[in-house]
């Protein structure tokens, strides 16, 4: 094994935790504002990728251009559908039952996709889907590149957003107290409704990123919710950047492991991960405090 | 002998709901004798429906096409088509009902592995002569059937075969050296690929590569790295479709230039170009059938079905149509077409030995089924999927070392 495939699968691992990271920090914050283990989250994600390819057919337009549209979409959908929905579950049986509802939701889109746009699978073909930049004797595909600095900023700004503003505030209170959040003066009930919105808009832009660098078909969200759930379990549940740093971590690895073991068994990584956080550390390697409650 | 036996109990506790047995079901309920029944049970619901409607829209197109042409043995033909829904315990029993209760004249095989062997078995049980569009895999043909005919080009391990005549044909200095194999965790899949590999690994091309994925894959870069690292000479894909487009994506992402790029299934499918872009180039596949074969059957067969459907046939209705048309070669030549083993053991002795002109060519089959032709090798020239392979029927010349992509 030289030094340069070395390198070559490191960038690529790099580039894939990335997107891993941003889309399992919509997961984790669902789970953190509400305990709602949310199945449609990679649903939404393809969703998006497929709103995205279907808005570059029409226009011959930039995919990207697209987020103006999805984001604040998702957003509202998100809020309508915690509302609407999620909140009605009864509160005693919130995590199980939301399981099979955000389940129902996921067969529901992927039924839709499949009846709008049958079951053929999709690619965007762009200008610059094939270039890349050299570095240092490896090669970064510009659209991976892409794909991965949406990632970085989306979370940068959802970090900043819960950090910094008087929302993100309430929303942090939302997570770590709902009662005590109540008895300040927080309205838990739209905080969470938003927070669910913005859970969603991430998968608005995690599709987005997808769509630039794969083939999609309605069925491709039941490849990617397993090892989500798997990296916010190892992150700690409903620590955003628990769940950026295991998604890293874990991208990684899986590609390194590529090397030694072939593609069938690095997949298990995820697995091997999640077995190991619940035998060890329950509440999850990094942060989580959240998690240890349960 | 302990299969006969079953056959014949199974058979027995039918007796009572059908009207004949196998023995004597001419003169039966759907026995009229101006007409062939062809019993067929096919997958058109369930994981398969998508091919199984091609197979019987193939079915459908060669009955019509020789009612219209007067018949077989002077007779109409009928079909009875029974949905398996993709079940392969459901799929034996409609072939038991077929023979027993419907009492057909000749059976016609569904479509995939998983579906033939099972009804295959059947068809065995009762002394029938089955002939399948679909079922490749080697598995088919390791179970013992002497009634077993697949009506298509080759075998998965002998789709690269022209190929590899090709490559092998090569003066010393020209031939590639090094090659790179990236296979789906698939039966058919695998074998297409690795029946080029254990070809030209005989002949000294070195594996440098060989990677095997499984099918949910849907990141490729790091089976592309490998690869590019090892700068084969060239790579070849046993693919199916996403995998494929993802695969070559990646290479190119990765720099990495081949002087020959060969990937099963994908670059026959018209989604390609379009995910592909005017990167195709050079792209080489191999095919089991295309409308623009020249062979006389063909032209027929392109006619009669773009007349019937609107558009042309694919490599499934192709299928179907060709096991119609072995099956009806035997029965001329047998002159018979009825349920008694006699008559079902003149066809398949009559198929033994015989070369039969189909839409995809002559054929002719070993002792297990397996078909003895090859399949046709295409590659994107000048933007257009074409024929390069064999060269009596080539519409361009092979491209080789292939444009950078």
């Amino acid at each position: 094994m030289s030094g340069s495939l070395l390198l070559q699968t490191l960038i690529l691992g790099v580039l894939l935790g990335g997107l891993y990271a941003l889309l399992a920090a919509g997961l984790t914050l669902y789970f953190g504002v509400m305990r709602v283990v949310m199945i449609a989250h990679s649903a939404f994600l393809i969703l998006a990728a497929y709103l995205a390819w279907f808005f570059h057919q029409q226009t011959g337009l930039d995919p990207l251009l697209s987020l103006a549209v999805t984001v604040p979409l998702f957003f509202v959908v998100g809020y309508l559908m915690q509302r609407g929905l999620i909140s009605r579950l009864r509160p005693a049986t919130l995590t199980m039952m939301s399981v099979l509802l955000t389940f129902a939701i996921a067969l529901a889109i992927e039924g839709m996709l499949g009846f709008l746009f049958t079951g053929t699978q999709r690619r965007i073909q762009l200008g610059y889907s094939g270039s890349s930049i050299e570095f240092f004797g490896a090669r970064i595909a510009v659209v991976k590149l892409i794909a991965f600095g949406l990632a970085a900023a989306a979370l940068v700004a959802l970090f900043l957003l819960l950090k910094m503003t008087r929302f993100g505030q309430a929303l942090r209170a939302t997570i770590q107290h709902p009662e005590a959040a109540r008895l300040l003066g927080v309205n838990t009930d739209r905080i969470a409704g938003f927070g669910f919105g913005l859970g969603l808009a991430t998968a608005a832009i995690g599709g987005t990123a997808l769509a630039l660098d794969s083939t999609i078909y309605p069925s491709l969200h039941w490849h990617w919710i397993g090892p989500l759930m798997a990296i916010i379990v190892v992150g700690g549940l409903g620590s955003i950047p628990g769940a950026a740093a295991a998604a890293l971590l874990l991208g990684v690895t899986q590609s390194l492991l590529q090397l030694p073991l072939g593609t069938t068994w690095a997949q298990t990584v995820f697995y091997v991960a999640l077995f190991a956080t619940l035998l060890v550390r329950p509440q999850g390697f990094f942060g989580g405090r959240l998690a240890q409650r349960f | 002998m302990r299969r006969t036996g079953v056959a014949t109990l199974a058979c027995l506790a039918l007796t009572a709901l059908a009207a004949g047995c196998g023995l004597g079901s001419g003169d039966a309920a759907s026995g009229d004798d101006d007409e062939i029944v062809i019993g067929i049970s096919l997958p058109l619901t369930g994981d398969f429906s998508e091919p199984g409607k091609g197979v019987q829209r193939g079915y459908e197109a060669w009955a019509d096409y020789v009612n219209a042409n007067g018949g077989l043995l002077g007779k109409d033909v009928r079909l009875v088509i029974l949905d398996d829904q993709s079940n392969a315990d459901r799929v034996a029993s409609d072939y038991e009902r077929l023979i027993n209760q419907e009492n057909v004249d000749l059976i016609f095989g569904p479509f995939s592995t998983r579906l033939v062997v099972p009804a295959a078995q059947v068809a065995q049980d009762y002394g029938f002569l089955f002939v399948e569009p679909a079922g490749a895999a080697d598995e088919v043909f390791e179970q013992g059937f002497d009634n077993l005919f697949y009506a298509a080009p080759a075998v998965a391990d002998d789709h690269y075969n022209l190929l590899a005549e090709h490559i092998l044909a090569m003066p010393e200095d020209q031939r590639p050296q090094t090659a790179a194999y990236a296979t789906m965790d698939d039966p058919f899949a695998q074998g297409t690929a690795y029946g080029l590999r254990d070809k030209l690994a005989a002949a000294g091309i070195e594996t440098v590569v060989d990677e095997v994925y499984p099918p949910n894959t849907t990141d490729f870069s790091s089976i592309a790295a490998q690869i590019a690292d090892s700068d084969a000479d060239i790579v070849v894909g046993g693919t199916q479709y996403q995998d494929a487009v993802n695969l070559i994506v990646s290479l190119r992402q990765l720099g990495y230039q081949p002087d020959l790029a060969a990937f099963s299934t994908a670059p026959t499918n018209p989604e390609f170009p379009e995910a592909i872009g005017s990167q195709t180039e050079g792209i080489i596949s191999p095919t089991g059938y295309t409308p623009d074969a020249t062979f006389e059957e063909n032209v027929a067969f392109v006619e009669h079905f773009t007349e019937m459907h609107g558009h042309a046939p694919s490599e499934d209705e192709a299928n179907a149509w060709t096991t119609g048309e072995v099956v009806a070669a035997a029965v001329e030549a047998a002159e018979c077409a009825d349920p008694s083993p006699e008559c079902q053991q003149e066809l398949i002795d009559f198929l033994r030995d015989a070369t039969v002109d189909t839409v995809v060519g002559p054929l002719s089959w070993d002792p297990e089924g397996r078909p003895q032709s090859a399949h046709l090798i295409q590659q994107y020239v000048d933007g257009e999927i074409r024929i390069v392979m064999p060269s009596d029927a080539a519409e361009a010349e092979l491209i080789y070392p292939k444009p950078a992509w």
